[in-house]
Formats: structure tokens, sequence, C-alpha cells
């Protein structure tokens, strides 16, 4: 009995890692608007996504508020949380030489994450409200999946419309691009910094709000989610932000597929080697010229 | 009024009984027990639990007068779930502490360090824990094995499988020792009792999107889904098989499928599914109501299975001391490679390595919340819900 991959299957698993995929663009956008507009890679990204999770956990399970109103809740908690890090640490470092923004974000990730297990134990917590899956033609949809993916899509789309539309995104931008001219030029390059991470930090919390409904709730969980969005911004082009939801859908796709053609041992390896691979051959990301 | 006074004078000598036997188990000292746990670090929780078994071991047999006239102590120290401290600790309770005799630690990893030490010392150390064979099968003459190894826990689903007249079976494994070797034995059950192993494939620790596999899974279609999985990954396993609508004629998995906490997130999502033990509160074992209901007095809390191996690993240490009429430890070991006997924890009976050979995995199965034991059938409490019907049907 051997295994012959059928085109269905391979629909099945492409449609997987698209609904994987829309999820780390999200997350992914968070992690580069930091990256992009203060040249701080944020380990704590992670880490604010576990946060936005358990809220929306402990909301589901004390007051049973609906996890896709929680979102309402989690994104501007996680908000303060971001603007109240960047003004109480971040700050500091945003010019620092060397690895000192690394290295604290790096300690503010290691700080939330064993604060979370002290306050929440290592138990592992579960939102049960969305489960099963719907069959379109031979293909099977996980509800709670498709719902994310819904989300993980409007709340990018939302995001790119405000750094696009919006006089306070452009400013967002122009702090991005150079940050000397934008000062000059009258914006207030603190409030966008602290505007950005909270931002940024809401984004993870969407991001966690909605797999805490597909996947077990614990402290550790979003380590994982700070190096796939790693991957996807350089995969993307930093600082190019619409390259963040193609990078998070590519991700995704190669993720699920080489566990279809491969082993599902490799998943791991793969965003790794993807990222490896892109640093190598096109370190500005698949995308680049048009970084703004 | 009589039956108040037949109490109390029954009281009395019993009091008077008990008197008599401290008396020269006083004289003589206690047999200090020495042995280092997990009581803080990773697996804080389950060496915390393990201690309670020894405690509750050296209490009961304080009661009943003593270990040949004298009393039994555990000098206990932490090794932080580490390795290395465990190293340190047996070493100071050894030549230190000078203590009569060693028990083992929680972990496998930490068993198999410390276990370099007691045999350097000769000291027979019983591993209620200790669950991994390469620690057995070193050349070790003075460790000996309470629990089943990882090989066997998925034995009995494949045996009730084939029992069934099922002929196909796919082994999905967490990519660590522990689950590797389960689903290594898992493989060589099926392959003994005639089944075909159609998959086989590991994923990463830690893995939480197991649509690509399932999807292989699902093409396959075979009649028996094995996974050697941890707690997190059999729930999310569990999960996504609903969601793509796997649904083999029977699902198993080893670590997880017996906690309640499996059931309480997947509720009517984990009905029958098939969990594997090492021992439960209501399997039919001799002493074991005495020792639920002791323990549960003594700590406050149900016991699990850590309390009653660290209990039973403990008694069957004590036995044999007993049996040798004193803790030299050539004696003690000969005893322990001969005895076979059914504890509060199921059978012991090892080979020559001291690597265990009687102690049976149960398998359980969820039926309206509740966990059946269905296999092995001596221990059976429930009938197999067999075959699995269709997710819409659960």
């Amino acid at each position: 009995m051997n295994l012959v991959i059928t085109p269905t299957m391979i629909g099945q698993v492409v449609i997987s890692g698209l609904l994987a995929g829309s999820l780390y663009a999200l997350v992914a956008l968070g992690l580069g608007l930091i990256f992009g507009i203060m040249r701080v890679l944020n380990v704590a990204h992670g880490p604010i996504l576990m946060l936005g999770a358990y809220t929306t956990y402990w909301l589901f399970s004390t007051v049973e508020l609906d996890p896709y109103l929680s979102l309402l809740v989690s994104m501007p908690l996680m908000f303060v949380l971001g603007v109240l890090l960047q003004k109480l640490f971040v700050r500091h470092v945003v010019d620092a030489p060397g690895l000192s923004s690394l290295l604290l974000t790096f300690g503010v990730a290691i700080a939330i994450v064993n604060i979370a297990q002290l306050a929440f134990t290592s138990n592992l917590r579960s939102v049960e409200s969305l489960t099963g899956s719907f069959a379109l033609g031979p293909f099977a949809f996980s509800k709670a999946r498709v719902v994310a993916c819904g989300f993980a899509v409007g709340i990018t789309a939302a995001a790119f419309l405000f750094l696009q539309k919006t006089r306070l995104g452009k400013a967002m931008r122009a702090v991005s691009q150079n940050r000397e001219i934008a000062q000059v030029c009258g914006i207030n390059v603190q409030r966008i910094h602290m505007l950005a991470f909270g931002i940024a930090s809401a984004l993870a919390a969407a991001g966690g709000s909605l797999v805490a409904v597909m996947v077990a709730i614990q402290p550790g969980m979003g380590q994982v989610y700070t190096v796939k969005s790693f991957v996807v911004i350089v995969l993307g082009g930093v600082g190019h932000y619409p390259g963040a939801l193609v990078g998070g859908l590519l991700l995704g796709l190669v993720e699920q597929l080489s566990s279809l053609f491969l082993t599902t041992q490799v998943n791991e390896a793969v965003a790794y080697i993807v990222l490896v691979l892109v640093l190598l051959l096109r370190p500005t990301g698949l995308f680049p010229g048009r970084s703004q | 009024m009589t039956l108040t006074g037949r109490t109390l004078s029954a009281g009395l000598v019993a009091a008077a009984l008990l008197l008599a036997l401290a008396a020269p188990a006083a004289a003589q000292g206690p047999i200090r027990i020495g042995a280092s746990l997990s009581l803080t670090g990773a697996d804080a929780k389950l060496g915390q639990y393990q201690r309670e078994g020894y405690e509750y071991c050296a209490a009961e047999v304080n009661e009943s007068g003593g270990l040949l006239g004298r009393k039994v102590e555990f000098v206990v120290y932490d090794d932080q779930s580490a390795p290395a401290t465990a190293v340190r600790l047996y070493e100071k309770l050894i030549t230190e502490d000078k203590v009569d005799a060693v028990m083992g630690p929680y972990s496998p990893s930490v068993t198999e360090t410390a276990a370099n030490v007691t045999e350097r010392y000769k000291k027979v150390m019983v591993s209620p824990l200790g669950s991994t064979t390469s620690i057995f099968r070193k050349g070790r003459k003075y460790v000996f094995m309470l629990v089943s190894p990882a090989e066997a826990y998925l034995e009995g689903l494949i045996d009730m499988a084939a029992r069934r007249g099922l002929k196909t079976v796919a082994i999905l494994n967490e990519d660590a020792l522990f689950a590797k070797s389960a689903a290594r034995g898992a493989a060589d059950v099926a392959r003994q009792k005639g089944l075909q192993v159609v998959f086989r494939e590991a994923y990463p620790r830690g893995h939480t999107d197991f649509s690509a596999v399932l999807t292989k899974l699902k093409a396959l279609n075979p009649d028996v889904i094995a996974a050697a999985t941890d707690f997190d990954d059999a729930v999310a396993i569990t999960r996504q098989m609903r969601e793509l609508n796997v649904s083999p004629r029977m699902f198993g998995v080893t670590v997880g499928g017996d906690l309640p906490e499996f059931y309480s997130l997947l509720k009517q999502n984990a009905e029958y599914v098939y969990g594997a033990t090492q021992w439960e509160a209501s399997l039919p074992y001799p002493r074991q109501r005495e020792f639920i209901e002791g323990y549960r007095k003594m700590s406050g809390r149900e016991p699990v299975y850590h309390s009653a191996a660290g209990y039973a690993g403990c008694a069957i240490y004590l036995l044999a001391v007993r049996r040798a009429g004193g803790i030299d430890s050539d004696k003690v070991r000969d005893e322990l490679l001969a005895l076979s006997t059914r504890t509060a924890f199921g059978d012991y009976r090892v080979d020559q390595d001291g690597f265990q050979i009687a102690h049976k995995m149960a398998i359980l199965q969820w039926q309206d919340g509740k966990k059946v034991a269905v296999w092995p059938d001596e221990l059976a409490n429930g009938k197999a819900r067999f075959p699995t019907p269709p997710w819409g049907q659960r």
C-alpha cells in the first residue's frame, strides 16, 4: 500500500497552508512594523501573542465571551502594553549600538513568559468554541481556521489601509524611511514609535486570540511565532509591508507542502532553510526595489 | 455501650502492641533510605507525587511495626530535575549521610546518571519511574525497573486491533526519545501480530499543525492510527482528525490520553479514543483501595501513577529486604531478581538485567466522559466500543 499523492491531497494541503499563512502574515506585519520604523527586532512579539491568547481564554472561561469578540479586548489591552514597553524600555535602546535592542527585547520576552508561567501555570488551556469543519467538494475546511483567516486578512488589510491612507500612517512610513527628515518635517518621532509598538502588539494579540481557538494555550506558545514572523519579513522584504502578506502565505505553503511531499519532521527546519536561502540569495527579500 | 467498650479495649491493645513494637525500633535506630527527587524544575510536580508515594510507604511500614523491627525513614534531596545535581546528591547520600539504602529519582535521564553512582557503590536502587530500556541494558547489576518500558505503551492497542481482524496500522510519533521507542515498539508488535504498518512518520516537538500528515493518512485510510504523543500534540491530532474527517476504526495515543484534561479539552471528540496508562486507580490490584484512601488522607489529593509507582517501588524494596533478612546489597539484589509479586501498582518481575517484564500497561478508552480500562482482559472493567463510528456520530 503505497502512498500516491493526488491533486486533491495537494489541494487540501494548499488550503491548510494558506489558512496558516494568513495568520503568519498578520503576526509578522507587527514585527515588520517595529523593525521597519525602529530597527528593533522585537523578540517579545511572540510572548505578546501568547498574552493575547490568554486574554481570550480568560474571557471565554470566566464570562463566556465569544473568542472573536474578545479581539475587542485583547487588541486594545496589548496596544497599551506595547506602548508601555516602548515608553519604559525599548525607547532607551532604539539607537543604541550593536545588539542592545535585541538583548533587551530578549530579556523582556523571557520575563513575560516566566511571569505568565507563574501567574497562569504551564497547564494547557483551550478555548473550545468553534470545532469541526465543513466540506467544499473534496476539501475539508476547518471552521476555526477559516474564520481566523477571515479575521487575519481583514485586520491585515485594515492595517495596510491605515498605513497607506491616513495622515498618521503616512507619518509612520515617513519615520520608517528617514527619521531625521521626518522629524524636521514636524513629526513627533517618539509618539510614532510608541504608536508603532502599540499597533504591532495589537496585531500580535489579534494573532493570539485567533490561534487560541485552534491550539492549546500555554506560556511557551508564542516563541515559535517570533521566529516565523522573522522569516516572513525577511521573505517579504524588510520595510516592505505588503510583502508580509505574500511572505506569510508563502511560508504557510512551503511548510505544508514540504510536510506532504517529504515528512512532517522537516516542517520546522523548512522555515530556517528558507530564511538562510533568502538571506544568501536575495537579502533584500523577494520583492525588493520598493522599500517604503 | 458494649460496642464502645470493645472499641476502647481494642484500641488499648493496639496501642500496647504499637508501643511494644516501637520500643526495639527506637533502640536500633531507623533504616534510612536516601533519594534525590525532582522537587523543583521541569518535573517538579511529578517528583512531588513520587515523594508522597515514598512517604506513604514509610508511614505504612512504620505503622505496622517497621522493617526488621526498625523504623524506616526517608532522606530526600531536591535535584532540581537536573541529572548532574542528582549525581552529586547520591554521592553525598552514600558517602556523607551514609544512608542504609537508596531509592530511584524521578525521570529517566536523571535515573540514567544517578545509576552510575549507585552502581559504583554497589547500592541496590529500585527505580520507580525510570522507563527507558537502555538504563537497564548496560550491564548494571544493582538497578531495578518497576514500570513498563516505552516500547510497551501501544502494545495493547495493536493486540486489540489484531484480535478484531484489523489489517493495517499507521504510526505517528513525536520526535523524542520516549515517543520514538513507543513507536518502534508498536511497529514490532504489529509485525508480530500480522498487521501491516502502512505508514510511519515523526513530527517535531511542539508541532501544532498536523493537516499535511493527516491528509496523507486520510488517503491511506488505515484501520488503526497509533500515535506516540505528548499531551498537547495528542489533543491537536485528535482535533484535526475531526476537522479533516480522518476516521480510522481505532485511534490511540500514548501519553495524554489518560489525563482528565484530555477529555475536558476535547469533550465529545475524545469519545472512543484509546489511551495507555501505567496505573489507574480503578484497576483491580491488591491493596489498591487501602493505598488510595491512605494516600488521600496523608496528602489531601488523589494519587496519580507517579505516586503509586513511588509507593510500590519502595514497598517492593522493603519486601526484598524482609526476605533477605537484612539490607546487605547483594542479598537484597538476589531477592529482587527472584521476586515475583503483585502490588497496588501491578505485577513485578524482572529479568537478569533488572528489566521489568511482568508489569502491564493498561489501555483505556473514553466512554461517556469516563475512562474505561479495556485491555488486558484480566484488568478490564468494561468492553471496548468498537469500531469507532464516523465523527458525526460520536
